[in-house]
C-alpha cells in the first residue's frame, strides 16, 4: 500500500472520536483490525467526496460511503477483526448487527433526532456550532428531516398510528436491544472473547453516543446505566483504543501512524467565513441606509436642483 | 349601502345586508326622474345601449343578458327592464359593480323619444386570491384560494382551493361554464380530494375524486345530471374502532351516475316563510366501472305555511333506499345516517340506528319526518333588524332507520320502517347564518330510543346547512 | 402495541382463556398475497401451531388495511386485534403461552437477535425483489397486489406502494444495491441460519421457539413461490439442513392438520420442497 485510504468522517465531542454512529463504527473496525487509515474529522458534510459522511476514499473502489461496505472493503484489504472467529460466531455477528439496527437504531434516531427536547438544545445546537458558516442554517434542519424520514420509514406504521404509541413501542424496544447485549456479553471482555471483533465496533458505536451524549431527556441512557457490564465495555474500548483522545480532541491514529492530518484545514475557512458574514452585514446594512435615507443625506447636499436626479441615481446604483 | 336602506319600504330586509342587490336598483332611478314629467307616459324606444368598462368581456354574453331591454315601450318598464338586466349581469360573476344610467338620446339620428341606456360595469380581477387560516378540534389548517373568474370571456369560472393541514391536506379545482345566454344551463367539472373524520363511526375517510355536472332547468324544476368517479380510501379513526369498522378498510372505487330535481318555490333557502322544496335524488353506481355496485334513492320534501302574527308552521319529510346490486355488501360510506342537532334532534350526530361497539354503521333505508312552529322571538327584540335573524321554534321530529332484507318484499319493509320509531319534541331558537346556514340551541326530549341509540337529553346545540 | 395496551392486554389476556373463535386474517392466498407477506403469514401460522393454539384462517383481500399496523397477518381474539409476529409472541405469551420459555437469557438474546435477522435481510430481500426488480413487479406484484382493484385503482395502489418501498430501500441504503448484491445477501442470511442451525432439529434443539416459526415462514415461502427466476430458492436449496428443518416443521405441524389449514393443501399437493 502505497499510501493510507482517506477516511472522512463527522469529528469527535463529548469524549468520542466521531459524534455519528455510523463514523464512530468505521473508526471503531479501523482500529480493531489496525487499518491504517488517513483520518479526516470535518464539520461539513460537503467536503467529503460523496457528500456524505462517513465515506473511505480508496485507491481502487472509488468513493465508498456505508458503513457496511467500508468495513467490507478493509475485509478485504486484509484488515480483519473477525479472523478468528468461528463460522457460528460470524453467523452471530450478522444476527446482533440485525438486531441492533431493527432494535436500538430507531430508538437512537428518534432520542437525537426526533425527541423535539433533544434535537432542539442538544443536536442542533452541536451541529449549528460545528458546520461552518452560511451551512449551518440549513444542514441541521434537512439531517433532522432526512433522520425522522427515516425513522418513519423504517418504522413503516407511524403513518397510522398515535405517535405515542410508537414512541413507546420505540423505547421499550431499545431497552429490550439493550438489556439483551448485556446478557450475551455477560462478564466477558468482548462478545467472542477477549478480542474484539465487527460486532463490537457495531455495539459500540451505537451504545457509546447514547452514553456519552449529554441529551436533557435521555431515557436510553437512564435505561444504559443500569447494566454496568455494557457501561463498563463501552469505557473499556474508549480507554483501550482512544485514549488519547481527549475531550474533542480532534487527533485520532488509528495505529501508530504517521500522516495524521487533524483539521487545521478549518482555520482559513473559518477565518474566510467571518470575513465574508461581516461584509454580508455590512453591505446588507449600507444597502438599507442608503435605500432609506436618500432624501437625509441629498437635503445636506449643496444643490437643490440637482437633489432629486442625483438622489435617484443613487438609487438605481444601490438596486444594481 | 347605508342610504339605501332609509329609503326602503321593506320593514324586513329578508335577503340581508350582504344581499342588497335590489335596494341598488333604487338608485338607477333617481337619474332620470327630472325627465319624468316628459317622458312617463309616453312611448319610448331604446334606441342604443352602451357598455362602459368591459375588458375581456365577450360582446354576445352580454347581448343575451340585455336583449330584454330594447323590447321596452315606456319609461317604467325601461328601469324595470334595466334593473332586471343589471341583476342578469351581476348574478354572472363577472363585474364587480353595475351602474345603469339611461338618458334621452343625443346626436343627428336621435328620435325624439328615444332613450340611451348605459351600463357602467366594472370587471374583476383576472385572478383573485384569499387565504386563511382555521382552527378546530386539535388540527390547525391553511386554507389558499385562487378564483379565476370571466376566465375565456364567457363567465367560465375556474376555482382552485387548497388546504394544507396539520393532519390532513385537501385540494380541489374546479371549471364551471355555463351556457351563453342562459345561466341556469351550465356545465362544471371537479377535481378534488378531502377527508373526513367521522368520530360517531370511528372512520376515516378520504376521498380523490374527479365529477362533471351539468345543470339545466325544464320548467320550474331544475336538473342535475352527474358522473363521479371517487377513489375512497377508509381507515380507523383509533386503535380502539370495532372490528365492523376495521372490516370496512380499504380502497373503494366509485363510479356513479346521478340525477337530482329540485323543485324550489321557498321565498328563502333558511328560515322560508312560504312555498315548499321538492328534491328527488338518485344514484346509480357501478354501472360505469368502479367495484362498488348500488342504486340509491332518496327524497326530500318542505312545506311552508304562514300563521297569523308572523309565525310560520313548517313540515318536512325525508326518506332513502339503498340497494346494493351483486352480492357485495353496501359500503359503510354510502349508507344513510341519521340523527343530529339539525335531524332528529334530540340525538347525538348520526346516532341512530345499526352500531357495533359504539360504531354507528349507518342503515341501507331510512325515513324522517319533522313539524316546526316558528314564532318571532317574545316580545320582539331587535325587531326589524338583528332581531329578524332569530326564531323560536318548538318541533316535533320522528325518524327510523334501518337495514331492509330485500328477499322480504315491501310489506315487510314498511313494516321494517314503522316499528322503534325514533321521536323527539322540544323547543329552541334558530339563528340565521347569512342565506347559508343556521344555527339552533334546543330543549330536546328524545322519545322510542333503542338500545344503541346516543342521545342528547336536554339543551342541543347545532349547526347545518341542511335541516329537517 | 404500547405499554399501557400491553398492561392491559395481559391483564385482560391472564383471565381469559385462548378463544375457539379466534381468527388470522391475511391477504387472499391463491390471487393475491405477495412473497414477503405470504412469509409473515405462514409464520405466524406456524407460531400458533406451535403454541397448539386453533386460529382460523380468514383469507381478505383488505387485510393490510383493516391491520392496525398497516401490515398482515393479524389475529382477531376476543376484542383483540394485533398485528405482526412480534406483538403476537407477546400477546400469546400474556396468555401463558410460550415457546421461549425453556431457554436461557442467552439463547433468548440469540434467540432475539436470529429473528431481526430474518426480519432485516430476508423480509428486505424479499421486498426488495418484489417491488425493485422490475422484471418481478411486472410479471408477479403487480398483477397480484392489484388484483382487488378495478383500473384505475390498480395502477395508483401500485404506484404508491412501489414508491413507498422505494424510499425505505433508500432509507436504510439498500436503493444502491444489485439485484445479485441482494442475492448475496440472501445467501450470507441462508447460511448463518444453516451454521446456527447444525445439525439440531430446531434452532434451540428438541423445542421449536418462534426463531423456527419466522424462518420456516419466510424458508418455505420461498422455496415454494414460483418467481420469475429460480436464483432465490436455489440460494436456500445450498443449505441442505435447512431444507429438511422446513420439510419437518411442515411435516409436523401442517400435514396431520386437515385441509383447514390453507397453506397444507398447497403442501401436500407441492412437490415444490425437493
Amino acid at each position: 500500500m502505497a499510501a493510507p485510504m482517506e477516511l472522512y468522517c463527522w469529528k469527535g465531542d463529548w469524549g468520542l472520536p466521531s459524534v455519528d454512529p455510523d463514523c464512530l463504527t468505521v473508526l471503531t473496525y479501523a482500529k480493531f483490525s489496525g487499518a491504517p487509515l488517513k483520518v479526516h474529522k470535518v464539520t461539513n458534510p460537503w467536503r467529503s467526496p460523496s457528500g456524505r459522511l462517513p465515506a473511505l476514499k480508496t485507491h481502487d473502489d472509488g468513493v465508498l460511503f456505508q458503513p457496511s461496505k467500508i468495513i467490507t472493503h478493509l475485509r478485504k484489504q486484509k484488515y480483519n477483526a473477525d479472523y478468528d472467529l468461528s463460522a457460528k460466531q460470524g453467523a452471530d455477528t450478522l444476527a446482533f448487527i440485525s438486531l441492533l439496527e431493527e432494535k436500538l437504531l430507531p430508538a437512537l434516531i428518534h432520542s437525537f433526532w426526533v425527541e423535539g427536547k433533544n434535537y432542539v438544545e442538544h443536536t442542533r445546537r452541536w451541529y449549528a456550532e460545528s458546520i461552518p458558516f452560511p451551512l449551518n442554517f440549513f444542514l441541521p434542519n434537512q439531517m433532522h428531516k432526512r433522520n425522522l424520514e427515516r425513522l418513519q420509514l423504517i418504522r413503516g406504521d407511524s403513518w397510522r398510528e398515535e405517535d405515542e404509541d410508537t414512541e413507546r413501542q420505540l423505547y421499550t424496544d431499545a431497552q429490550e436491544c439493550m438489556s439483551l447485549l448485556s446478557q450475551r456479553l455477560a462478564k466477558h471482555k468482548f462478545f467472542f472473547g477477549d478480542s474484539p471483533a465487527s460486532l463490537d465496533a457495531y455495539v459500540f458505536s451505537h451504545l457509546a453516543p447514547i452514553l456519552s451524549a449529554k441529551l436533557p431527556n435521555n431515557k436510553l441512557q437512564q435505561h444504559l446505566s443500569s447494566l454496568p457490564n455494557l457501561c463498563q465495555y463501552c469505557r473499556a474500548i474508549l480507554t483501550i483504543y482512544f485514549a488519547w483522545e481527549g475531550d474533542s480532541g480532534p487527533r485520532i491514529t488509528p495505529k501508530p501512524q504517521s500522516g495524521e492530518t487533524p483539521d487545521t484545514e478549518e482555520e482559513p475557512h473559518k477565518r474566510r467565513n467571518q470575513v465574508l458574514s461581516v461584509l454580508v452585514g455590512l453591505l446588507a446594512m449600507v444597502g438599507y441606509a442608503v435605500l432609506s435615507g436618500i432624501v437625509s443625506i441629498q437635503r445636506v447636499g449643496p444643490d437643490h436642483a440637482l437633489e432629486q436626479g442625483i438622489a435617484m441615481e443613487d438609487n438605481e446604483e444601490e438596486e444594481e | 349601502m347605508g342610504t339605501v336602506h332609509a329609503r326602503s319600504l321593506d320593514p324586513l330586509p329578508m335577503n340581508g345586508p350582504d344581499f342588497g342587490s335590489h335596494d341598488d336598483a333604487d338608485l338607477v332611478e333617481v337619474e332620470p326622474q327630472k325627465k319624468q314629467e316628459i317622458l312617463e307616459n309616453k312611448d319610448v324606444v331604446v334606441q342604443r345601449v352602451h357598455f362602459e368598462g368591459l375588458g375581456r368581456t365577450k360582446d354576445d354574453l352580454i347581448a343575451h343578458e340585455i336583449g330584454q331591454v330594447f323590447k321596452a315601450k315606456n319609461l317604467i318598464e325601461v328601469m324595470r327592464k334595466s334593473h332586471e338586466a343589471r341583476e342578469k349581469l351581476l348574478r354572472l360573476g363577472v363585474f364587480r359593480n353595475v351602474e345603469v344610467l339611461i338618458d334621452t338620446c343625443e346626436g343627428e339620428d336621435a328620435l325624439p323619444n328615444g332613450l340611451d341606456v348605459t351600463f357602467e360595469v366594472t370587471e374583476l380581477r383576472r385572478l383573485t386570491g384569499s387565504y386563511n387560516t382555521m382552527v378546530g378540534n386539535n388540527e390547525g389548517s391553511m386554507v389558499l384560494g385562487l378564483k379565476l373568474p370571466n376566465l375565456f370571456g364567457r363567465a367560465e369560472k375556474m376555482t382552485f382551493q387548497f388546504s394544507y393541514g396539520t393532519k390532513e391536506t385537501s385540494y380541489g379545482l374546479s371549471f364551471f361554464k355555463p351556457q351563453v345566454g342562459n345561466f341556469e344551463r351550465n356545465f362544471s367539472v371537479n377535481l378534488y380530494k378531502v377527508t373526513g373524520q367521522f368520530p360517531w363511526s370511528s372512520l376515516r375517510e378520504t376521498d380523490r375524486g374527479v365529477s362533471a355536472e351539468i345543470n339545466f332547468p325544464i320548467w320550474k324544476t331544475s336538473h342535475t345530471l352527474k358522473w363521479e368517479g371517487v377513489w375512497r380510501e377508509l381507515g380507523c379513526l383509533a386503535r380502539t374502532a370495532s372490528f365492523a369498522i376495521r372490516e370496512e378498510s380499504g380502497h373503494t372505487l366509485k363510479s356513479s351516475l346521478s340525477h337530482t330535481m329540485v323543485i324550489d318555490s321557498r321565498n328563502t333557502s333558511i328560515l322560508p316563510k312560504r312555498g315548499a322544496l321538492l328534491k328527488i335524488n338518485q344514484e346509480l353506481a357501478g354501472y360505469t366501472g368502479g367495484d362498488v355496485s348500488f342504486l340509491k334513492e332518496d327524497f326530500e320534501l318542505q312545506l311552508n305555511k304562514q300563521l297569523a302574527w308572523d309565525s310560520v308552521l313548517s313540515t318536512s319529510l325525508w326518506g332513502g333506499m339503498l340497494v346494493p346490486i351483486g352480492d357485495k355488501p353496501s359500503s359503510i360510506a354510502d349508507r344513510f345516517y341519521l340523527g343530529g342537532p339539525t335531524s332528529v334532534r334530540g340525538f347525538s350526530m348520526y346516532s341512530i340506528g345499526p352500531q357495533s361497539e359504539g360504531d354507528y354503521l349507518g342503515g341501507e333505508a331510512y325515513w324522517a319526518g319533522g313539524m316546526h312552529l316558528y314564532t318571532p322571538l317574545p316580545f320582539r327584540p331587535g325587531r326589524g333588524g338583528f332581531g329578524d335573524l332569530f326564531r323560536t321554534h318548538f318541533f316535533l321530529n320522528a325518524g327510523n332507520l334501518c337495514n331492509l332484507n330485500y328477499g322480504e318484499g315491501p310489506r315487510a319493509h314498511l313494516r321494517r320502517l314503522a316499528e322503534c320509531i325514533r321521536w323527539s319534541y322540544g323547543a329552541g331558537i334558530v339563528l340565521r347564518l347569512g342565506n347559508i346556514a343556521r344555527l339552533e340551541l334546543n330543549y330536546c326530549i328524545p322519545m322510542g330510543v333503542q338500545s344503541g341509540d346516543r342521545i342528547c337529553d336536554g339543551v342541543q346545540f347545532g349547526a347545518g346547512i341542511r335541516f329537517l | 402495541m404500547s405499554l399501557v395496551t400491553d398492561a392491559f392486554v395481559s391483564q385482560i389476556a391472564a383471565v381469559e382463556p385462548w378463544p375457539e373463535n379466534a381468527a388470522l386474517y391475511q391477504p387472499l392466498k391463491s390471487e393475491q398475497v405477495l412473497l414477503s407477506d405470504n412469509a409473515s403469514c405462514l409464520a405466524v401460522q406456524a407460531f400458533l401451531k406451535m403454541c397448539n393454539l386453533p386460529v382460523q384462517v380468514v383469507c381478505r383481500a383488505n387485510a393490510e388495511y383493516m391491520s392496525p399496523s398497516g401490515k398482515v397477518p393479524f389475529i382477531h381474539v376476543g376484542n383483540q386485534v394485533i398485528s405482526e409476529l412480534g406483538p403476537i409472541v407477546q400477546f400469546v405469551k400474556a396468555k401463558g403461552h410460550s415457546l421461549s420459555d425453556g431457554l436461557d437469557e442467552v439463547q433468548r438474546a440469540e434467540m432475539k437477535a436470529y429473528m431481526e435477522l430474518v426480519n432485516n435481510m430476508l423480509l428486505t430481500a424479499e421486498l426488495y425483489i418484489q417491488w425493485c426488480d422490475e422484471a418481478t413487479l411486472e410479471e408477479i406484484t403487480q398483477p397480484r397486489y392489484s388484483f382487488p382493484y378495478s383500473w384505475p385503482l390498480n395502477y395508483f395502489l401500485v404506484f404508491q406502494r412501489k414508491w413507498e418501498i422505494k424510499r425505505k430501500m433508500k432509507a436504510i441504503g439498500w436503493a444502491t444495491k444489485t439485484l445479485e448484491q441482494v442475492f448475496e445477501d440472501v445467501d450470507q442470511c441462508c447460511q448463518a441460519l444453516s451454521q446456527r442451525l447444525g445439525t439440531q432439529p430446531y434452532f434451540f434443539n428438541k423445542q421449536p421457539t418462534e426463531l423456527d416459526a419466522l424462518v420456516f415462514g419466510h424458508l418455505f415461502t420461498i422455496l415454494t413461490t414460483q418467481l420469475t427466476n429460480d436464483e432465490l430458492q436455489e440460494k436456500v436449496k445450498n443449505y441442505s439442513n435447512l431444507i429438511a428443518f422446513c420439510r419437518r416443521i411442515e411435516q409436523h405441524y401442517f400435514e396431520d392438520h386437515d385441509s383447514s389449514i390453507s397453506s397444507s393443501t398447497k403442501l401436500s399437493k407441492g412437490p415444490t420442497l425437493p
